[in-house]
Protein backbone atom coordinates (compact mmCIF):
# COMPACT_ATOMS: atom_id res chain seq x y z
CA UNK A 1 0.00 0.00 0.00
CA UNK A 2 1.68 3.47 -0.70
CA UNK A 3 2.51 5.80 2.42
CA UNK A 4 0.35 8.27 1.08
CA UNK A 5 -2.82 5.73 1.28
CA UNK A 6 -1.59 5.17 4.64
CA UNK A 7 -1.77 8.90 5.51
CA UNK A 8 -4.84 9.55 4.52
CA UNK A 9 -6.61 6.64 6.09
CA UNK A 10 -4.76 7.84 9.36
CA UNK A 11 -5.90 10.92 8.83
CA UNK A 12 -9.59 10.19 8.28
CA UNK A 13 -9.87 7.40 11.41
CA UNK A 14 -8.23 10.74 13.42
CA UNK A 15 -11.13 12.93 12.03
CA UNK A 16 -13.84 10.70 12.47
CA UNK A 17 -12.40 10.12 16.59
CA UNK A 18 -12.25 13.71 16.96
CA UNK A 19 -15.73 13.87 16.08
CA UNK A 20 -17.02 11.42 17.66
CA UNK A 21 -15.43 12.76 20.85
CA UNK A 22 -16.79 16.36 20.24
CA UNK A 23 -20.36 15.11 19.49
CA UNK A 24 -19.77 13.31 22.68
CA UNK A 25 -18.73 16.15 24.49
CA UNK A 26 -21.63 18.16 23.24
CA UNK A 27 -23.91 15.42 24.48
CA UNK A 28 -22.32 15.24 27.63
CA UNK A 29 -22.66 18.86 28.32
CA UNK A 30 -24.68 20.36 31.12
CA UNK A 31 -26.47 23.63 31.02
CA UNK A 32 -24.19 25.08 33.81
CA UNK A 33 -21.19 23.84 31.68
CA UNK A 34 -22.74 26.06 28.93
CA UNK A 35 -22.91 28.93 30.65
CA UNK A 36 -19.74 28.62 32.15
CA UNK A 37 -18.37 27.92 28.73
CA UNK A 38 -20.41 31.38 27.16
CA UNK A 39 -18.97 33.98 29.98
CA UNK A 40 -15.43 33.10 29.19
CA UNK A 41 -16.19 33.10 25.73
CA UNK A 42 -17.62 36.34 26.06
CA UNK A 43 -14.41 37.44 27.43
CA UNK A 44 -12.34 36.17 25.25
CA UNK A 45 -13.47 36.08 21.75
CA UNK A 46 -13.02 38.55 18.95
CA UNK A 47 -16.35 39.01 16.67
CA UNK A 48 -17.52 40.99 13.87
CA UNK A 49 -21.00 41.09 12.67
CA UNK A 50 -24.07 42.78 12.43
CA UNK A 51 -26.26 42.67 15.68
CA UNK A 52 -30.24 43.41 15.48
CA UNK A 53 -31.58 44.65 18.66
CA UNK A 54 -35.55 44.52 18.89
CA UNK A 55 -37.23 46.26 21.90
CA UNK A 56 -40.72 47.59 22.44
CA UNK A 57 -41.59 46.50 18.32
CA UNK A 58 -38.49 48.36 16.73
CA UNK A 59 -35.78 46.90 15.82
CA UNK A 60 -32.39 48.79 14.97
CA UNK A 61 -29.02 46.88 13.44
CA UNK A 62 -26.14 47.38 14.68
CA UNK A 63 -22.31 46.53 13.52
CA UNK A 64 -20.32 45.05 16.14
CA UNK A 65 -16.42 44.78 16.01
CA UNK A 66 -14.89 43.23 19.47
CA UNK A 67 -11.85 42.30 20.25
CA UNK A 68 -9.39 41.62 23.18
CA UNK A 69 -5.57 42.51 23.25
CA UNK A 70 -3.16 42.25 26.12
CA UNK A 71 -6.36 41.69 28.01
CA UNK A 72 -7.75 45.43 26.84
CA UNK A 73 -11.42 45.33 25.30
CA UNK A 74 -11.32 46.91 22.09
CA UNK A 75 -14.68 47.62 20.60
CA UNK A 76 -16.31 49.27 18.14
CA UNK A 77 -20.24 49.52 17.22
CA UNK A 78 -22.03 51.66 14.64
CA UNK A 79 -25.87 52.27 14.99
CA UNK A 80 -27.10 51.65 11.15
CA UNK A 81 -30.03 53.74 11.09
CA UNK A 82 -30.41 57.16 12.68
CA UNK A 83 -28.17 59.14 13.62
CA UNK A 84 -24.86 57.49 12.86
CA UNK A 85 -24.32 56.66 16.39
CA UNK A 86 -20.76 55.06 17.23
CA UNK A 87 -19.35 53.48 20.35
CA UNK A 88 -15.73 52.95 20.81
CA UNK A 89 -14.37 51.26 23.61
CA UNK A 90 -10.78 51.05 24.02
CA UNK A 91 -10.34 49.46 27.50
CA UNK A 92 -12.68 51.00 30.40
CA UNK A 93 -12.88 54.35 28.61
CA UNK A 94 -15.99 54.60 26.06
CA UNK A 95 -16.15 57.51 23.61
CA UNK A 96 -20.13 57.74 21.99
CA UNK A 97 -19.89 59.88 18.77
CA UNK A 98 -22.70 61.32 17.97
CA UNK A 99 -21.60 62.65 14.50
CA UNK A 100 -24.92 65.00 13.73
CA UNK A 101 -23.99 67.08 16.97
CA UNK A 102 -20.00 66.78 16.35
CA UNK A 103 -19.61 65.46 19.92
CA UNK A 104 -17.84 63.28 21.83
CA UNK A 105 -19.31 61.79 24.76
CA UNK A 106 -16.31 59.95 27.04
CA UNK A 107 -17.49 57.66 29.82
CA UNK A 108 -15.74 54.89 32.07
CA UNK A 109 -17.57 51.76 31.86
CA UNK A 110 -16.57 48.82 34.16
CA UNK A 111 -18.58 46.50 32.94
CA UNK A 112 -17.15 43.72 30.14
CA UNK A 113 -19.06 44.14 27.05
CA UNK A 114 -21.16 46.47 25.63
CA UNK A 115 -23.74 44.01 24.30
CA UNK A 116 -23.08 40.67 26.34
CA UNK A 117 -22.18 42.41 29.84
CA UNK A 118 -25.58 41.54 31.47
CA UNK A 119 -25.61 37.53 30.10
CA UNK A 120 -26.68 34.78 32.86
CA UNK A 121 -24.33 33.10 34.58
CA UNK A 122 -23.82 29.59 36.13
CA UNK A 123 -24.16 31.16 39.49
CA UNK A 124 -27.88 31.76 39.23
CA UNK A 125 -29.21 29.29 42.14
CA UNK A 126 -30.69 27.28 39.26
CA UNK A 127 -33.54 25.01 41.06
CA UNK A 128 -34.61 27.71 43.65
CA UNK A 129 -35.98 30.59 41.15
CA UNK A 130 -35.42 29.32 38.05
CA UNK A 131 -34.66 26.01 36.03
CA UNK A 132 -32.35 26.01 33.12
CA UNK A 133 -32.31 23.39 30.20
CA UNK A 134 -31.17 22.23 26.79
CA UNK A 135 -33.96 22.60 24.37
CA UNK A 136 -32.48 22.00 20.75
CA UNK A 137 -30.17 22.68 18.07
CA UNK A 138 -30.99 25.64 15.57
CA UNK A 139 -29.46 27.47 13.33
CA UNK A 140 -28.09 30.89 13.87
CA UNK A 141 -26.56 33.42 12.09
CA UNK A 142 -25.75 30.41 9.73
CA UNK A 143 -23.74 28.43 12.42
CA UNK A 144 -24.99 25.90 14.67
CA UNK A 145 -26.08 26.59 18.03
CA UNK A 146 -27.37 25.36 20.58
CA UNK A 147 -30.86 27.03 22.62
CA UNK A 148 -30.82 27.37 26.28
CA UNK A 149 -34.14 27.88 28.37
CA UNK A 150 -33.85 29.42 31.68
CA UNK A 151 -37.57 29.12 33.03
CA UNK A 152 -38.70 31.25 36.05
CA UNK A 153 -40.76 29.13 38.55
CA UNK A 154 -43.21 32.05 39.37
CA UNK A 155 -44.91 35.66 37.49
CA UNK A 156 -42.39 37.87 39.64
CA UNK A 157 -39.25 37.24 36.75
CA UNK A 158 -38.89 36.74 33.43
CA UNK A 159 -37.52 33.55 31.27
CA UNK A 160 -34.37 34.07 29.09
CA UNK A 161 -33.50 32.39 25.91
CA UNK A 162 -29.81 31.87 24.45
CA UNK A 163 -28.51 30.39 21.56
CA UNK A 164 -24.92 29.89 21.87
CA UNK A 165 -22.36 28.87 19.38
CA UNK A 166 -21.78 25.05 19.78
CA UNK A 167 -18.02 25.32 18.25
CA UNK A 168 -17.05 28.55 20.71
CA UNK A 169 -20.10 28.51 23.31
CA UNK A 170 -20.42 32.27 21.90
CA UNK A 171 -23.83 33.84 22.23
CA UNK A 172 -25.55 34.28 18.72
CA UNK A 173 -28.59 35.28 20.13
CA UNK A 174 -30.33 36.06 23.54
CA UNK A 175 -34.31 36.54 24.06
CA UNK A 176 -35.57 37.92 27.54
CA UNK A 177 -38.76 35.99 27.87
CA UNK A 178 -41.97 37.24 29.60
CA UNK A 179 -45.58 34.59 29.19
CA UNK A 180 -43.34 32.90 26.27
CA UNK A 181 -43.08 35.98 24.45
CA UNK A 182 -39.99 37.46 23.36
CA UNK A 183 -39.70 41.22 24.59
CA UNK A 184 -36.21 41.72 24.29
CA UNK A 185 -33.58 40.58 22.36
CA UNK A 186 -30.31 40.60 20.75
CA UNK A 187 -29.79 38.61 17.43
CA UNK A 188 -26.29 38.43 14.88
CA UNK A 189 -27.84 38.30 11.38
CA UNK A 190 -24.11 37.62 10.49
CA UNK A 191 -21.10 36.81 12.40
CA UNK A 192 -17.09 36.18 12.11
CA UNK A 193 -16.01 34.74 14.93
CA UNK A 194 -11.99 34.38 16.09
CA UNK A 195 -10.74 35.69 13.07
CA UNK A 196 -8.04 38.90 13.00
CA UNK A 197 -9.31 41.88 13.43
CA UNK A 198 -6.99 44.67 12.18
CA UNK A 199 -6.94 48.34 14.01
CA UNK A 200 -8.15 49.90 11.11
CA UNK A 201 -11.63 48.11 12.28
CA UNK A 202 -11.50 50.03 15.36
CA UNK A 203 -11.34 53.69 14.47
CA UNK A 204 -14.14 56.02 14.10
CA UNK A 205 -15.62 56.63 11.27
CA UNK A 206 -15.19 60.33 11.43
CA UNK A 207 -12.85 62.19 11.99
CA UNK A 208 -13.58 63.95 15.67
CA UNK A 209 -10.52 66.38 15.61
CA UNK A 210 -13.09 69.57 15.83
CA UNK A 211 -15.74 67.68 17.60
CA UNK A 212 -17.16 68.98 21.07
CA UNK A 213 -15.97 66.45 24.06
CA UNK A 214 -17.89 65.78 26.99
CA UNK A 215 -17.11 63.99 29.74
CA UNK A 216 -20.21 61.91 31.39
CA UNK A 217 -20.19 62.48 35.11
CA UNK A 218 -18.96 59.18 37.14
CA UNK A 219 -21.33 56.42 38.27
CA UNK A 220 -22.96 57.11 41.48
CA UNK A 221 -20.72 55.99 43.89
CA UNK A 222 -22.49 56.66 47.23
CA UNK A 223 -22.19 55.82 50.45
CA UNK A 224 -22.54 52.62 51.76
CA UNK A 225 -25.09 52.22 54.53
CA UNK A 226 -27.37 49.67 56.79
CA UNK A 227 -30.29 48.96 55.01
CA UNK A 228 -32.83 50.41 57.84
CA UNK A 229 -35.48 49.86 54.98
CA UNK A 230 -36.94 46.21 53.34
CA UNK A 231 -40.24 44.71 51.95
CA UNK A 232 -43.20 43.26 53.22
CA UNK A 233 -43.83 40.79 50.98
CA UNK A 234 -40.87 40.76 48.88
CA UNK A 235 -41.22 38.10 46.34
CA UNK A 236 -39.40 34.78 46.66
CA UNK A 237 -35.58 34.29 46.06
CA UNK A 238 -34.73 38.32 46.18
CA UNK A 239 -32.17 39.79 48.53
CA UNK A 240 -30.57 42.82 49.41
CA UNK A 241 -27.09 42.65 47.27
CA UNK A 242 -25.88 46.57 48.31
CA UNK A 243 -27.40 50.01 49.99
CA UNK A 244 -25.88 52.81 49.23
CA UNK A 245 -26.78 57.12 50.32
CA UNK A 246 -26.04 58.73 47.13
CA UNK A 247 -26.64 62.34 46.19
CA UNK A 248 -29.31 62.85 43.15
CA UNK A 249 -27.19 64.39 39.92
CA UNK A 250 -27.44 68.31 39.72
CA UNK A 251 -29.34 68.65 43.42
CA UNK A 252 -27.75 67.72 46.84
CA UNK A 253 -30.85 65.77 47.58
CA UNK A 254 -29.72 62.33 49.33
CA UNK A 255 -31.59 59.55 47.94
CA UNK A 256 -31.23 55.97 49.90
CA UNK A 257 -30.63 53.26 46.85
CA UNK A 258 -31.36 49.70 47.62
CA UNK A 259 -30.45 47.19 45.30
CA UNK A 260 -31.96 43.49 45.35
CA UNK A 261 -31.32 40.75 43.15
CA UNK A 262 -32.61 37.04 42.56
CA UNK A 263 -28.57 36.17 41.14
CA UNK A 264 -30.77 36.80 37.54
CA UNK A 265 -32.79 39.83 37.65
CA UNK A 266 -31.71 43.13 39.47
CA UNK A 267 -34.32 45.61 41.72
CA UNK A 268 -33.44 48.99 42.31
CA UNK A 269 -35.60 50.57 45.29
CA UNK A 270 -34.95 54.80 45.29
CA UNK A 271 -35.90 56.14 48.84
CA UNK A 272 -36.27 59.89 48.75
CA UNK A 273 -37.96 62.47 51.37
CA UNK A 274 -41.24 63.88 50.18
CA UNK A 275 -40.81 66.16 48.01
CA UNK A 276 -43.48 66.24 45.03
CA UNK A 277 -41.18 64.73 41.91
CA UNK A 278 -41.73 61.27 42.06
CA UNK A 279 -43.60 59.81 39.03
CA UNK A 280 -46.34 58.05 40.66
CA UNK A 281 -47.39 54.95 39.29
CA UNK A 282 -46.22 52.42 36.55
CA UNK A 283 -43.85 52.99 33.40
CA UNK A 284 -41.94 50.39 31.06
CA UNK A 285 -38.77 50.63 28.82
CA UNK A 286 -38.54 47.28 27.35
CA UNK A 287 -38.25 44.61 29.63
CA UNK A 288 -37.89 47.20 32.41
CA UNK A 289 -40.19 48.31 35.02
CA UNK A 290 -40.67 50.94 37.73
CA UNK A 291 -43.58 51.99 39.82
CA UNK A 292 -43.49 55.15 41.86
CA UNK A 293 -45.62 55.63 45.32
CA UNK A 294 -45.56 57.91 48.13
CA UNK A 295 -45.05 56.59 51.85
CA UNK A 296 -45.77 58.82 54.54
CA UNK A 297 -42.82 61.02 54.36
CA UNK A 298 -40.76 59.57 51.99
CA UNK A 299 -41.08 58.83 48.22
CA UNK A 300 -40.49 55.16 46.80
CA UNK A 301 -39.49 54.29 42.96
CA UNK A 302 -38.54 50.98 42.48
CA UNK A 303 -37.07 49.83 39.04
CA UNK A 304 -36.13 46.22 37.35
CA UNK A 305 -35.80 43.87 34.56
CA UNK A 306 -38.65 42.57 35.82
CA UNK A 307 -42.41 42.42 35.77
CA UNK A 308 -44.68 45.18 36.34
CA UNK A 309 -46.11 43.29 38.98
CA UNK A 310 -42.89 42.82 40.43
CA UNK A 311 -41.97 46.20 41.01
CA UNK A 312 -45.50 47.02 41.94
CA UNK A 313 -45.14 44.53 45.22
CA UNK A 314 -41.97 46.15 46.08
CA UNK A 315 -42.86 49.73 45.87
CA UNK A 316 -45.81 49.27 47.95
CA UNK A 317 -44.92 47.07 50.79
CA UNK A 318 -41.83 48.57 51.69
CA UNK A 319 -41.41 49.43 55.39
CA UNK A 320 -39.01 51.34 57.80
CA UNK A 321 -37.30 48.45 60.31
CA UNK B 1 -44.37 23.23 33.98
CA UNK B 2 -43.87 20.88 31.33
CA UNK B 3 -46.84 21.86 29.28
CA UNK B 4 -46.24 25.16 29.45
CA UNK B 5 -42.48 24.86 28.09
CA UNK B 6 -43.81 22.69 25.49
CA UNK B 7 -45.91 25.09 23.97
CA UNK B 8 -43.34 27.72 24.70
CA UNK B 9 -41.47 25.67 22.49
CA UNK B 10 -38.44 25.48 25.64
CA UNK B 11 -39.11 21.57 26.40
CA UNK B 12 -35.91 19.84 25.49
CA UNK B 13 -36.19 17.54 22.87
CA UNK B 14 -36.09 14.74 24.32
CA UNK B 15 -39.05 15.49 26.95
CA UNK B 16 -40.69 16.95 24.06
CA UNK B 17 -40.77 13.44 21.90
CA UNK B 18 -42.37 11.78 25.60
CA UNK B 19 -44.97 14.98 25.93
CA UNK B 20 -45.76 13.92 22.08
CA UNK B 21 -46.46 10.61 23.02
CA UNK B 22 -48.56 10.76 25.49
CA UNK B 23 -50.62 13.85 23.92
CA UNK B 24 -51.60 11.23 21.05
CA UNK B 25 -52.60 8.81 24.15
CA UNK B 26 -54.13 10.76 26.81
CA UNK B 27 -57.39 13.22 25.49
CA UNK B 28 -57.13 14.97 29.24
CA UNK B 29 -53.70 16.22 28.81
CA UNK B 30 -54.30 17.33 25.23
CA UNK B 31 -57.93 18.72 26.81
CA UNK B 32 -55.79 20.36 29.33
CA UNK B 33 -53.14 22.05 26.27
CA UNK B 34 -55.93 23.27 24.75
CA UNK B 35 -57.01 25.42 27.48
CA UNK B 36 -53.61 26.05 28.35
CA UNK B 37 -53.03 27.72 24.89
CA UNK B 38 -56.48 29.36 24.67
CA UNK B 39 -55.80 30.96 28.21
CA UNK B 40 -52.28 31.82 26.33
CA UNK B 41 -53.65 33.24 23.29
CA UNK B 42 -56.41 35.48 24.83
CA UNK B 43 -53.66 36.97 27.54
CA UNK B 44 -51.25 37.81 24.62
CA UNK B 45 -53.76 39.03 22.03
CA UNK B 46 -52.22 37.13 19.49
CA UNK B 47 -53.64 38.21 16.40
CA UNK B 48 -52.80 35.07 14.18
CA UNK B 49 -51.17 32.02 12.99
CA UNK B 50 -48.15 33.98 11.00
CA UNK B 51 -45.92 30.90 10.11
CA UNK B 52 -45.53 27.37 11.30
CA UNK B 53 -42.02 25.96 12.80
CA UNK B 54 -40.59 23.39 13.02
CA UNK B 55 -42.69 22.43 16.47
CA UNK B 56 -45.73 22.48 14.32
CA UNK B 57 -43.87 20.10 12.23
CA UNK B 58 -42.92 17.67 14.93
CA UNK B 59 -45.85 17.30 16.09
CA UNK B 60 -47.72 16.78 12.97
CA UNK B 61 -45.41 14.07 12.19
CA UNK B 62 -46.01 12.32 15.46
CA UNK B 63 -49.80 11.98 15.05
CA UNK B 64 -49.14 10.74 11.83
CA UNK B 65 -47.01 8.01 12.68
CA UNK B 66 -49.53 6.61 14.98
CA UNK B 67 -51.53 3.87 13.92
CA UNK B 68 -55.23 4.86 13.26
CA UNK B 69 -56.82 3.49 16.59
CA UNK B 70 -54.04 5.09 18.88
CA UNK B 71 -55.53 8.28 18.21
CA UNK B 72 -58.75 9.92 20.25
CA UNK B 73 -59.19 13.74 19.06
CA UNK B 74 -62.81 13.83 18.76
CA UNK B 75 -63.94 10.27 19.97
CA UNK B 76 -64.21 6.98 18.64
CA UNK B 77 -66.57 7.22 16.12
CA UNK B 78 -65.69 6.30 12.10
CA UNK B 79 -66.37 9.73 11.03
CA UNK B 80 -64.00 11.58 13.87
CA UNK B 81 -61.00 9.18 12.94
CA UNK B 82 -62.12 9.96 8.68
CA UNK B 83 -61.16 13.94 9.79
CA UNK B 84 -57.94 12.98 12.41
CA UNK B 85 -55.43 14.24 9.77
CA UNK B 86 -57.40 18.15 9.74
CA UNK B 87 -57.73 17.30 13.55
CA UNK B 88 -53.92 16.59 14.30
CA UNK B 89 -52.99 19.50 12.09
CA UNK B 90 -55.17 22.27 13.80
CA UNK B 91 -53.92 21.50 17.22
CA UNK B 92 -50.44 21.43 15.94
CA UNK B 93 -51.47 24.64 14.07
CA UNK B 94 -52.41 25.78 17.47
CA UNK B 95 -49.49 24.91 19.20
CA UNK B 96 -47.54 26.42 16.35
CA UNK B 97 -49.68 29.94 17.09
CA UNK B 98 -47.84 30.04 21.07
CA UNK B 99 -44.67 28.86 19.46
CA UNK B 100 -43.93 31.10 16.79
CA UNK B 101 -40.89 33.86 16.97
CA UNK B 102 -42.65 36.91 17.82
CA UNK B 103 -42.07 40.04 19.51
CA UNK B 104 -45.07 40.72 22.08
CA UNK B 105 -45.31 43.78 24.05
CA UNK B 106 -47.18 43.27 27.56
CA UNK B 107 -50.45 45.45 27.88
CA UNK B 108 -52.07 47.08 30.52
CA UNK B 109 -49.46 48.64 32.08
CA UNK B 110 -48.72 52.62 31.28
CA UNK B 111 -45.67 53.42 28.76
CA UNK B 112 -43.31 55.97 29.83
CA UNK B 113 -44.19 59.16 27.00
CA UNK B 114 -43.39 58.99 23.36
CA UNK B 115 -40.22 60.81 23.88
CA UNK B 116 -38.37 58.52 26.35
CA UNK B 117 -39.20 55.60 23.77
CA UNK B 118 -36.14 53.66 22.44
CA UNK B 119 -34.72 54.12 20.04
CA UNK B 120 -36.16 57.52 18.71
CA UNK B 121 -34.18 60.57 16.82
CA UNK B 122 -35.76 63.63 17.22
CA UNK B 123 -35.83 66.88 18.93
CA UNK B 124 -34.99 67.10 22.74
CA UNK B 125 -38.42 67.97 24.42
CA UNK B 126 -39.39 69.18 27.58
CA UNK B 127 -39.94 66.77 30.35
CA UNK B 128 -41.24 67.80 33.50
CA UNK B 129 -39.32 67.51 37.12
CA UNK B 130 -40.97 63.90 37.43
CA UNK B 131 -39.69 62.31 34.16
CA UNK B 132 -36.82 63.74 34.24
CA UNK B 133 -36.00 62.19 37.70
CA UNK B 134 -37.87 58.89 36.86
CA UNK B 135 -35.00 59.14 33.81
CA UNK B 136 -32.65 59.26 36.71
CA UNK B 137 -33.38 56.38 38.67
CA UNK B 138 -33.89 54.51 35.21
CA UNK B 139 -29.82 55.30 34.53
CA UNK B 140 -28.90 55.13 37.94
CA UNK B 141 -30.41 51.41 37.81
CA UNK B 142 -28.74 50.50 34.86
CA UNK B 143 -25.49 51.50 36.24
CA UNK B 144 -25.47 50.09 39.17
CA UNK B 145 -27.19 46.78 37.92
CA UNK B 146 -24.32 46.36 35.15
CA UNK B 147 -21.99 45.87 37.99
CA UNK B 148 -23.51 43.52 39.56
CA UNK B 149 -23.43 41.27 36.30
CA UNK B 150 -26.67 39.68 35.08
CA UNK B 151 -30.66 41.31 34.47
CA UNK B 152 -31.71 42.84 31.21
CA UNK B 153 -29.64 42.61 28.09
CA UNK B 154 -29.68 45.97 26.82
CA UNK B 155 -29.44 47.63 30.26
CA UNK B 156 -25.99 49.25 28.79
CA UNK B 157 -27.96 50.54 25.49
CA UNK B 158 -30.41 52.18 27.23
CA UNK B 159 -28.05 53.94 29.64
CA UNK B 160 -26.80 55.14 26.46
CA UNK B 161 -29.55 56.28 25.08
CA UNK B 162 -30.28 58.28 28.25
CA UNK B 163 -26.56 59.86 28.28
CA UNK B 164 -27.09 61.33 25.37
CA UNK B 165 -29.65 63.59 26.42
CA UNK B 166 -27.49 64.33 29.14
CA UNK B 167 -24.92 65.11 26.34
CA UNK B 168 -27.52 67.40 24.54
CA UNK B 169 -28.19 69.59 27.86
CA UNK B 170 -25.24 69.40 29.78
CA UNK B 171 -22.94 72.15 28.53
CA UNK B 172 -21.98 72.36 31.77
CA UNK B 173 -20.08 68.99 31.23
CA UNK B 174 -17.91 70.01 28.86
CA UNK B 175 -14.02 69.52 29.00
CA UNK B 176 -12.24 71.97 26.32
CA UNK B 177 -13.26 74.90 26.00
CA UNK B 178 -16.51 77.12 25.04
CA UNK B 179 -15.43 77.86 21.38
CA UNK B 180 -16.99 74.44 20.30
CA UNK B 181 -21.26 74.30 21.99
CA UNK B 182 -22.98 75.97 19.23
CA UNK B 183 -23.96 73.07 17.89
CA UNK B 184 -25.42 71.86 21.61
CA UNK B 185 -26.44 75.03 22.46
CA UNK B 186 -30.41 74.61 22.68
CA UNK B 187 -31.35 71.84 20.08
CA UNK B 188 -34.68 71.95 20.81
CA UNK B 189 -35.24 75.31 19.68
CA UNK B 190 -32.78 75.13 16.89
CA UNK B 191 -34.56 72.29 15.07
CA UNK B 192 -31.13 70.50 15.12
CA UNK B 193 -31.98 66.53 15.52
CA UNK B 194 -30.65 64.94 18.40
CA UNK B 195 -30.82 61.30 19.55
CA UNK B 196 -32.83 61.13 23.01
CA UNK B 197 -34.12 58.27 24.91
Amino acid sequence: MHSSDLDFGRRLWLAIILLSVNGAVLANKLPHDWLNHMGAAVQSTSYEGTVIRIKDGKAEALKVVHTVKDGVIMEKVVAQEGNGLEIIRHGNEVHCILPDQKSVLVEEWSDQSTLFSTLPSSDIRFGNEYDVSIVRKERIAGREAIMLAIRPHDGYRYGHRIWLDTETSFPLQAQLISEGSAIEQVKFAEIRLNHEIHASALEPSYSTEHFTWLRQPSAHAGTVVEAIWGSDELPAGFRVVSVHEETMEGSDEEITHMLYSDGLANVSVFIAAKSGKVAAGSARVGGSNSYGVEHGDFEITVIGEVPAVTVEQIATSMRQR
Amino acid sequence: MQVSAFVDGELPENEAELLLRRLSQDAELRQAVAEYLAIGRLMRAEPGLAGADRLHERIAAAIDDKPANAIDFAGDTPASRAVRPLAGIAIAATVALVAIFALQQTTGIDELPAEAQLPVVGVVPDIDEQEERRRQFFLNHAETSSQFGANGMNSRVVTLRFSEEVSAQGEDDELDGTDQLGDLDNPADSGEPTTQP
